[in-house]
This record gives structure tokens, sequence and C-alpha cells, in this order.
């Protein structure tokens, strides 16, 4: 079997929480003899995993799980404390979206700006303008500034780019989250157009249909771990039972 | 440098130009008038003060090689913060993100050493070709010292919000310690040293050397500056590395 497109080896990441949080110069200072508490928050724990080419990765998980964590560091934009990450495809991120846009520019020269972070060169950009605005229904729009966009309007123009700029791998927080059945549809074809171009996708999302449908195998994260991993259906109803189990002891707890 | 690069760098230029000037000729005329008010106000005071008849060619070279200075910090300090938004979007070089911020204030430095290049010829004494190929070189390190501070400061500020407060004060401080407005000539020799100390002074009292006065700076002094301008180049290079892979995290 090929080499792996991303694989994870027992990647750990905890991030820092102090009792106060101190972000000047002024604060640092005048704080020099107060010292600060730290608390740890392990937000992953020794996590190894695969992607394989052409394969569909689900990752669910409940809030705080370091799902997103996880993409974060899957896509290069932090770096896991201890751990290797190995990437050999282009990846492309949509995360945290309707962010990520420079309000004083207008559609045009966003999609530039992200297209060209994405790995779009200006030619590519250039051709695919229509496309992008097209997909995102936002045509009459091309030359309005972001600032004057809804929140609905900039998630869909993030889409239309990275669906645009994906090469090998696509990593999704949340698919399909946003805009109307219509747009929904579109996305899923695009998405099933580009998996049977033979891309990889990593999709992080609390919907255990989603990730029944369009995954062909899932890990379940817990605590910073990986509880379970294996067929797509067997996780979501896990993961549906995860939020059960929680649910009953929290009811257990109040009763008590 | 991966050839996709080229097409960022070009974009951020491009869109930072728009963004900042409104994408319009007039808008960046506005960026050659203030250095060029300033300048008409400080020659209507201080020209009384200092009769030197040189005064006024020494304040303008002065007054465009402080405005790169102050803007280029000034914008290259927010550089990652402003552009935060690409870093936690994707896999960003994100050291482009700050190198590409003071394409602004370059541009405005490259339209001065032009207009001021053709005031030279037009006046009665030419600089010679060297002396433009040293002034040309005095930029350059003008614009490595700007670089390398705003590498370093660009993934400080991200920690220390007030950094660009207090880079305000000390750059409104440094205007009147670099010798823009006054001659340095006022101040006694032996205190000169500790005034070459503050980077945009040698600069300054170079340039004008080789363009006002046709006088050459000694070896060992172009020996500093280019010492001085390599060691705060490497010093931001090497804050940048160490704290760059983390910036996404403290957006």
């Amino acid at each position: 079997m090929a080499a792996p497109l991303i694989s994870v080896d027992g990647v750990s990441k905890a991030f820092r929480i102090p009792s106060v949080h101190r972000d000047t110069v002024r604060e640092h200072v005048f704080g020099l003899f107060e010292p600060r508490r730290f608390e740890r928050l392990q937000v992953l724990d020794r996590i190894s995993l695969e992607l394989h080419q052409g394969e569909t990765l689900g990752i669910m998980g409940r809030n705080g799980s370091g799902k997103s964590t996880l993409l974060k560091i899957i896509c290069g934009i932090y770096q896991p404390d201890t751990g290797r990450v190995t990437v050999r495809a282009a990846v492309t991120p949509i995360l945290e979206l309707g962010v990520g846009w420079n309000p004083e520019l207008d559609a045009i020269d966003n999609v530039f700006l992200i297209g060209s972070v994405m790995g779009l060169s200006l030619a590519e950009i250039r051709r695919s303008m229509d496309e992008i605005l097209a997909f995102a229904e936002l045509e009459r729009f091309a030359n309005l500034k972001l600032k004057h966009y809804s929140s609905g309007m900039s998630s869909r123009l993030a889409y239309a780019v990275a669906f645009r700029a994906v090469r090998e791998v696509l990593v999704l927080d949340e698919v399909f989250a946003v805009g109307d059945a219509g747009f929904r549809q579109r996305c899923e074809e695009r998405y099933r157009a580009l998996r049977a171009e033979g891309c990889s996708v990593v999709v992080v999302s609390h919907d255990p249909r989603l990730i029944d449908t369009f995954c062909d195998r899932a890990i379940l994260l817990d605590g910073g771990r990986i509880a379970r991993q294996g067929q797509s259906s067997a996780i979501a109803d896990d993961y549906l039972g995860l939020l059960t189990h929680s649910l009953n002891d929290t009811r257990q707890s109040t009763q008590v | 440098m991966k050839p996709s690069h080229a097409g960022l760098i070009w974009t951020l230029v491009r869109t930072d130009f728009k963004a900042r000037y409104h994408g319009t000729i007039e808008g960046f005329v506005w960026a050659l008038l203030k250095p060029l008010a300033m300048f008409v106000v400080l020659m209507s005071v201080f020209s009384f003060l200092f009769p030197d008849p040189t005064y006024k060619l020494n304040l303008i070279i002065g007054l465009f090689l402080w405005d790169f200075f102050a803007e280029g910090t000034k914008t290259g300090l927010t550089a990652l913060q402003a552009k935060g938004f690409l870093l936690t979007k994707a896999r960003c070089p994100s050291w482009i993100l700050v190198v590409t911020s003071i394409s602004n204030a370059l541009i405005t430095l490259a339209v001065f050493v032009g207009i001021i290049s053709a005031f030279l010829l037009a006046t009665h004494h030419p600089p010679s070709l060297e002396a433009v190929a040293l002034f040309l070189a005095y930029c350059g390190a003008l614009v490595t010292v700007v670089v390398g501070f705003s590498l370093a400061t660009s993934v400080l500020f991200l920690r220390y919000r007030d950094l660009n407060q207090v880079w305000d004060v000390v750059s409104q401080a440094g205007f009147f310690l670099a010798p823009i407005i006054f001659p340095l000539g006022i101040i006694p020799e032996r205190y000169h040293f500790y005034f070459y100390l503050w980077p945009p002074t040698p600069i300054i009292e170079f340039s004008r050397a080789v363009l006002v006065h046709g006088t050459m700076p000694t070896r060992t002094a172009h020996a500093y500056l280019a010492v001085d301008a390599a060691v705060i180049l490497l010093a931001g290079t090497v804050i940048f590395r160490g704290l760059a892979p983390r910036a996404a995290e403290y957006v």
C-alpha cells in the first residue's frame, strides 16, 4: 500500500491557561511580583491516525474533545507539543467559517487573497472567478466590500473558494452547515465530484447522519484521546451513545 | 521561495495599496503630502533658526527617510495581527505577511527617491553616479532595519498587545533624537556616538553627506552601518523563527 497522505503520530497538545490573563507589556511589568498559576489543559493526548489516498475520514466528539485543534494541527496551523505530523499532499482547509476576510476589500480581492493563500495561482484564480462567485450566488455583490456582507454570504464565499482550491486533501470543520437547501445541495454535489476525482477528505461534524453518509471511516474523540475508531456508521452510533450516556450521567448526578 | 508565493506576494502588495489608498492615485498623493506638509511647516519655522542654505534639502531628505522608518515600523509591528485572518485560515508563510506589510511605505520611499534625484539633477550640483548608488544602498540598509524590526515586533505584538502604543511613544521621541529638524552639528562632537546608535541617524546623515554636501562617509562609518543593519535583521529573524510557529495560537 502507498504511504499515507497524512500520518499523525503520537500528537499531543496542551494549552496553558493562566489564572490571570496578561497580554500587554504594562500588565507584565506591573504583575512582575505577582506570580500566576497556570492550568494545563490537555487538548490532545497521543493521537495517531492515517489518511490514505481517496479515503474519507470523519471525526466526531463532544464540544471540547479536541476536534478543531486536531484539524488545525493536521493543516499545519498549530504546532503539536509532541509527536509528528507528516503531510505528503496539498491540504486545503475550510475552518472557522464567516471569519477571515479583509473587510475593507471587495469579494474579488478577498478571493484573490484567500485563493493565493490556499495555493491557487493568480491565473487559476482569474480563470475561476466567475465560477466561484456563481457557486456562492454572489455575482451581484462581487464589488461589495466584505464589511457589508452577511455572515451567510461570507461563509458561502469561503466554501466556494476552498472547493475550487482543493487538490488532494480537503479538511472541513462542520461541513455544509451554511446556506439554504440549494447551496447545501451544490456543496454535496461538488463534494461527490471531488470524491470521484480521488480527493481525500477529513470531516469534523456533530451530525451522525452526515458522518454516516459521507465517510468511509471515522474516529470518536473523547477528552483528547481516540475513544473509538472504525466504520463510520458504528462511530456515529457510538457518538449518540456517548451523548445519551453523559446525559444520563448528568441526570443522575442532579437527582443525587 | 515557491512559485505560488509570488502570486501571494503580489496580491498582498496590491490589496494593501488598494485598502490603504482606496485604489486611487489621489489616495496615494495623500501619502506624499504628509511629509511634504511637515516639510513646509518645519521649514517656515526652522529656516530662521538655522540659516544654512542647505537646510531645506537636508530637512526634506531627513523627513522622507524618517517617514519611511516611522510608517514601515508601525505597519510592520501590527502586520501579523492585521493579517491574522490569513494565518488561522490556512497554512500561510507568515514571513511574507510581515515583509509585504511595508510595501506601501516602500512605494512612497521609491517615489521620493525619484523626486529627489530629479530635483538634484535640476539644481546646479547634480550628484555623482557614485553618490546616487550610495544613497540607494543607504535606503537598502534602512529597509533592512525596518524588516528586521518588523519581524521581531510582529510576533511579539501578538503576545504583548500594547507594544504598538509603546512603540508610538518611542517613535515620537525618536523623531527628535534623529537629526531631522536640527543639524547634528549643533550637538557637541563627543555626544555624536550616542546619536548614531539610533539607526535612522547614520542613514539620514550619510544620505545628506553624499547627496547634499558631496562628501563621502569613511569606510568605518559604512562598516558600522552594514553591521548595524545586519545585526537588526539577524536578531529579528531569530526572534521571528522562535515565535512565529505558534503565532496562529495568539491571533
